[in-house]
């Protein structure tokens, strides 16, 4: 499988699991903000330990999925990007706008813990 | 299915890199024409498992055309299915039966394609290659018989074989070539042939040419001339192909791992640019060596619309597309040289170098 989506909690996990190329990278895209909608979840962190790149395609396509979970009520956490994608990203003067980075999984969720906290009781 | 039945592997078995050779291309061709990742994890097993069911029975020479013409097909019949069934495709998958009514539909299709490609031969070389590849004779047989000499004959039937190839891709495509340059630069592509392929400017017509470029892909998707790679772009898959290669080569002549990526990521960039404005194209990647240093080569050539004003396409943040505006400004960066060439309605070339510090291998 190319990437998988599984629900731990108010939280999807994502996994990217191999190199995506544009079309399947927005086609993850679609599928994990429909998904947000679907489980009314409140975060999502997405791994993109197994990205071979982080070009602008795929840096955008985080960015704008990023948008888009927020305007459905998830904050989004990218977690597993390597030092040598690090690297490149800065080299090219890259970020990911709107997106909020962690080590891995474990920091990931404290971040989402953080950023979600929870709701207030509904009045009576 | 009887591909799902354990079976044990016939001596014509594929040896593990060809099979890998094999199954990252097919991945590819369904890649480019299916988004859902599931199903492309679906319909490569099924090409798979086709090609091996069908693997004593296919030259190995033609190994991969086969494998490309069955993803296609299994694609198609997926395509033609789903159609009726469902607009939501990724949702429906699941309820796809196992023993589908078209597939004898596209073993006939296989066995008609081959038989029409056959007819295209001249009869002299459907009789060796009949009587080599079909009944099992030897070369030095054939050539006492033909009182000539096994080396002719050999060279004879690489050229047929080759020939073979081109004819069973056209007979697949059901559409005629546009051009009458189109069947020549096939045949010199198939057969792997230098000097007739310069003769003819096969690189040339093949940038220019969409139906070349497309059929022409299963036969040299990757060719490897010692010196350089090149590999033909058509499609978002072959963007990945190009970058990998890119990697891959890095490595091999000691760039360290972070350069690889570095390597990679401008290689995915400026293949990107040649999908998205021209079509089709081509990146090539070879290795510099000088006297003091050692580098690497990349070249991305198309034939597209060309860039009106190169200076603006490489400032920062100007961008036609949906990108962060970053593309090709920041290959730039990321590469020791790099340099755009286009003009408008010619098509683009882009150079790019990146040479490996020295400190031995692996240093930075
Ligand atoms: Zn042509």
């Amino acid at each position: 499988m190319l990437v998988s989506i599984l629900r731990q909690g108010d939280y999807l996990l994502a996994s990217i699991n191999a190199a995506l190329d544009d079309s399947e990278m927005r086609r993850f895209q679609e599928a994990l903000v429909e998904r947000i909608g679907d489980e009314r979840c409140r975060g999502v962190i997405i791994d993109v330990a197994a990205l071979d790149v982080l070009d602008s395609y795929a840096a955008a396509t985080l960015g704008s999925l990023a948008d888009m979970a927020r305007l459905r009520g998830a904050e989004t956490v990218v977690v597993g990007v390597s030092p040598e994608i690090a690297f490149t990203m800065v080299q090219l003067g890259m970020s990911i706008p709107h997106v909020h980075t962690a080590l891995d999984l474990e920091q990931g969720l404290q971040v989402l813990g953080r950023l979600t906290s929870p709701l207030p009781p509904p009045r009576p | 299915m009887s591909a799902a039945r354990p079976v044990a592997p016939p001596a014509g078995a594929p040896a593990p890199a060809e099979l890998l050779e094999i199954r990252t291309i097919v991945r590819r061709v369904i890649a480019s024409r299916v988004r859902d990742s599931h199903m492309v994890d679906d319909l490569v097993q099924e090409t798979l498992a086709k090609v091996l069911t069908a693997w004593g029975r296919i030259d190995p020479d033609t190994a991969i055309p086969y494998a490309i013409a069955t993803a296609r097909n299994v694609v198609a019949s997926t395509w033609r299915h789903l159609d009726t069934t469902e607009r939501n495709l990724h949702r429906v998958v699941d309820l796809l039966p196992a023993d589908r009514p078209e597939d004898a539909v596209l073993d006939r299709e296989e066995g008609d394609a081959v038989a029409t490609a056959l007819t295209h031969l001249p009869d002299r070389d459907r009789a060796l290659l009949v009587a080599h590849d079909v009944e099992g004779r030897e070369l030095a047989e054939l050539a006492r018989e033909s009182s000539t000499s096994p080396g002719a004959l050999a060279a004879q039937l690489k050229r047929t074989r080759a020939r073979l190839r081109v004819e069973y891709l056209l007979a697949m495509d059901h559409r005629e070539p546009p051009t009458p340059q189109c069947r020549p630069v096939l045949l010199a592509l198939s057969g792997g042939d230098r000097r007739r392929q310069r003769e003819l400017d096969v690189s040339g017509h093949l940038l220019a040419c969409p139906y070349c470029a497309d059929l022409g892909r299963p036969l040299s998707q990757r060719a490897s001339d010692g010196t350089s790679t090149r590999i033909a772009v058509g499609a978002d898959a072959d963007v990945v192909l190009a970058r990998q290669t890119g990697r891959d080569v890095a490595i091999s002549l000691g760039f360290s791992a972070t350069d690889g990526t570095v390597i990679a990521t401008a290689i995915s960039e400026v293949t990107r640019n040649i999908v998205k404005f021209a079509g089709t194209g081509e990146v090539r990647i070879g290795r510099l060596q000088e006297p003091a240093r050692c580098g690497l080569l990349v070249v991305a050539r198309d034939a597209g619309p060309g860039i009106s004003d190169v200076d603006l396409a490489l400032r920062d943040g100007h961008s036609t597309y949906g990108g962060l505006g970053l593309g090709l400004p920041g290959c730039r960066r990321l590469m020791d040289e790099f340099v755009v060439e286009s003009e408008s309605g010619r098509g683009t070339t882009v150079t790019m170098r990146k040479w490996r510090s020295t400190g031995g291998p692996g240093g930075r």
